[in-house]
């Protein structure tokens, strides 16, 4: 692609326009500080208990971002496409979760008959419900590439992208069919009842740090730092940055490239299967949609960390929680417009930053 | 594919079962009486000729008496959406109206028949629906219609023929206010609704700061500001009012910074789905000890397998009547002629047979029967004694209509959830 001509504006135009983004941008900026300075400084109208809440809420739903952005970013990295099916893929492994449950919770326990076996033995049932969930989502992930991607590997960067737009639009209206539009409670084991959990006395009022919470977030951090140890430590990882990096190269070291590719959905596959066990766990409801929208915000998540990048896309998850729980708080908007200003901070970063907050030069044939 | 095939067959049986079903209703009209197609009703008072003098109501009624020779049929309209997308309510109200004719029997050597014609909802053929009941003299009453839009077109005509109206279900609250002296209904408003969930909050619960919430959606939306408006009216104060995205599930941020205006009670706006996500999540963001307030969208069974021990104190309201031995009674009966509960297709099944059993009531009520056995209605009186509805036992509940027409002045049931299951609130 580095030698097509980029498209030329009018020299003048192309000058204003120089200049005008920055003033624009540090318009926004200004506008920002302000309204952080009116609300915190000025107003106090949130106490400490208040800010821990909104940190405790941020920091759970940006491990699950984190953890389904980085399926966004593996994807982009070795085969330089977006998978608009990846929310799918989560979805997949939150009903996988939930049948587990569900089951689990109707078989009865050897060891006391009067509980079930989900209850009885409540840690070795959620392992099961992990394993259920990645697994089918690794599956998912498995085959979406070999049926939906694979076949379009020389075909021009649009097609495959389009594929995978199909490919999410069918794998909706599958689980709907298969599933039902209705929507369903996870069952949880007591253990992890929702709404209970740990106290914590903060600025005068007890704060709750929900067990499902606590939960989700040491999960997200562990299999985030399982995922970075592999790509950084281990044989596989290795060939996958080198896939990622030159796929003609690779191939001449030695490098199996078709199964790093697979192995890369596999693995981002098994993540997202993570995240949407944990999203029912966590908020309780699923249905066939569930996986749209925390998909279109991973996927956010991962291009303002910088796509293709994997510390990036767990910054990037991070920081888009944060700023959906903390920030209409912080600048004094009601909480509609989270998702406005969420997206306006994307822009705000790409504008300053166009390969995301993280991003590093992307190699040229990413271009 | 062929599992496809099967199903799309099964489903073209279903309909055609479900339209024959339907037929009788649709067919019974023609065959009904002479009804000539004039569109300007002959709703004069056609006396017998050689029949003994009309009673004095009659000649000083404004509208006249519709006359019924011994083993006549009077007719009660129900203009109802029995096709296109809103037909389950139609359907369903209309059956429920059906019972309300049986129970009645006959009377006077008279029998009563619900005619239930299709308006499918809209505006314009609410219009044509009416037109047909005036030229049709055996029609005295209309029990609806059932849509608001479908009702606005139609009542003007009535009103013209002097034919009363009994609305099972038409809420929008500008109907009672145009100054038809025909239209009358016993659902409740959005306006009363919320009023009475501002005066519960204040009075029985004393709650002072309620922060209300709703999903962005037409229905909640205006249900919350209206609570809004209601609870500052009666001495309240509203500390925060905040909207949520449906479809999402994880509103922990917007209840924190809710929590931090220290409401005693939170008003929904909204339906189960995100409401009982909403209940679960107050319990970690400081709102422990709020109540959660919701609506009839936020009432049901779902919400308690929704929200487990979190759900424990939520309150809802419910357009579904308390369990009673007529609504019981009732329930029975829907489900031995109809093959399903009522209540499933609307819920406004009980209503449907409290306006026909109101209407025939208070038919009874007006008629004169002379010496040779036919009964004079006299229309105009009838339609002052339908807005004169007072005390009227249904089996949804008792009905008492005001100087406007609304006939549910004691507003919805308040449900609470008690030990893991709704109970009637006191």
């Amino acid at each position: 692609m580095n030698d097509t001509v980029p498209l030329k504006l009018n020299t003048t135009a192309a000058k204003i326009l120089k200049y005008v983004r920055p003033v624009i941008g540090i318009a926004v900026l200004v506008f920002i500080l302000y309204r952080l300075y009116s609300v915190l400084i000025v107003q106090h109208e949130f106490g400490l208990d208040t800010w821990t809440r909104l940190l405790v809420s941020g920091l759970i739903i940006g491990g699950v971002y984190a953890l389904i952005a980085i399926g966004y970013t593996l994807v982009y990295g070795v085969l330089f496409m977006i998978n608009f099916a990846h929310g799918e893929v989560m979805m997949l492994g939150s009903f996988a979760g939930y049948f587990v449950f569900e089951a689990l919770n109707a078989a009865p326990s050897a060891a006391s008959p009067e509980m079930s076996f989900l209850n009885a033995n409540p840690i070795l049932s959620v392992i099961i419900a992990f394993l259920a969930g990645m697994t089918v989502s690794a599956g998912a992930g498995y085959f979406l590439e070999k049926l939906a991607y694979r076949p379009l590997r020389k075909a021009p960067r649009l097609v495959p992208l389009i594929s995978a737009i199909g490919a999410s639009i069918f794998l909706q209206n599958a689980a709907q069919l298969l599933f039902s539009p209705q929507q369903r409670s996870f069952t949880n084991p007591d253990l992890l009842t929702r709404g209970q959990g740990w106290k914590l006395a903060i600025g005068g009022s007890n704060v709750i740090l929900s067990y499902t919470g606590v939960f989700t977030f040491a999960l997200s951090i562990i299999l985030l730092i399982l995922l970075y140890t592999i790509v950084q430590k281990t044989r596989l990882g290795r060939a996958m940055r080198a896939v990622a990096l030159d796929k003609k190269t690779a191939a001449l070291m030695g490098i199996d490239v078709d199964r790093t590719i697979s192995i890369t959905f596999l693995i981002s596959g098994a993540l997202a299967g993570a995240a949407g066990v944990m999203w029912g766990i966590h908020n309780g409801l699923i249905d066939y949609y569930v996986g749209f929208i925390p998909g279109i915000k991973a996927f956010t998540a991962a291009v303002l960390g910088g796509i293709g990048n994997i510390p990036g896309a767990m910054v990037g998850g991070m920081f888009l929680g944060l700023i959906e729980s903390m920030g209409p708080a912080a600048l004094g908007i009601p909480f509609q417009l989270k998702d406005v200003l969420a997206f306006m901070i994307l822009i705000l970063v790409l504008t300053f930053r166009p390969s995301g907050l993280l991003g590093e030069r992307l190699s040229e044939e990413k271009l | 594919m062929k599992a496809i095939k099967f199903v799309s067959i099964l489903f073209v049986i279903a309909l055609l079962v479900t339209a024959c079903a339907k037929a009788p209703v649709a067919t019974e009209v023609p065959v009904a009486t002479e009804a000539p197609a004039a569109t300007d009703a002959p709703v004069a008072t056609e006396a017998p000729a050689g029949e003994a003098a009309v009673p004095e109501a009659c000649n000083s009624d404004p509208f006249g008496c519709a006359t019924f020779k011994p083993g006549d049929v009077v007719k009660i309209g129900m203009g109802a959406p029995l096709t296109g997308g809103y037909a389950s309510f139609g359907i369903d109200i209309s059956q429920g109206g059906e019972l309300a004719v049986k129970d009645a029997g006959t009377w006077n050597g008279l029998t009563f028949e619900l005619v239930a014609e299709d308006d499918q909802g809209s505006a314009d053929l609410g219009a044509a629906v009416a037109n047909k009941y005036v030229a049709d003299p055996a029609v005295v009453a209309v029990a609806g219609h059932i849509f608001s839009g479908a009702s606005a077109s139609a009542a003007p005509i009535y009103e013209k023929a002097g034919i009363p109206m009994l609305s099972p279900s038409a809420s929008n609250p500008p109907l009672t206010s145009n100054g038809w002296k025909v239209f009358n209904r016993i659902v409740f408003t959005d306006e009363q609704a919320s009023t009475a969930v501002a005066k519960r909050l204040f009075n029985e619960l004393n709650v002072r700061k309620l922060a209300v919430m709703h999903d962005g959606e037409d229905y909640g939306k205006g249900l919350a500001e209206l609570v809004a408006a209601k609870f500052a009216e009666v001495g309240g104060e509203v500390v925060a009012s905040e909207a949520i995205t449906p479809k999402e599930t994880d509103f922990t941020a917007v209840l924190s910074v809710v929590a931090a205006k220290g409401p005693d009670a939170i008003f929904f706006g909204g339906y189960t789905a995100e409401g009982g996500v909403m209940a679960n999540q107050m319990k970690t963001t400081g709102l422990e000890n709020a109540i959660f307030f919701g609506c009839d969208g936020t009432y049901g069974e779902d919400f308690l397998q929704k929200t487990g021990v979190n759900g424990e104190g939520a309150w809802a309201y419910s357009l579904n009547p308390p369990d009673s031995p007529e609504k019981l009674a009732f329930d029975a009966a829907y489900e031995s002629a109809f093959g399903q509960k009522p209540g499933v297709l609307s819920p406004y099944t009980w209503n449907g047979y409290d306006t026909v059993a109101g209407l025939i009531d208070r038919i009874k009520a007006v008629a004169i029967t002379d010496a040779a056995g036919n009964v004079y209605i006299p229309r105009g009186a009838l339609v002052d004694a339908v807005r004169a509805i007072k005390d009227f036992k249904g089996v949804s509940g008792t009905y008492t209509c005001s100087e406007i027409g609304e006939c549910n002045i004691a507003g919805p049931l308040f449900m609470v959830i008690k030990d893991g299951a709704w109970v009637p609130a006191q």
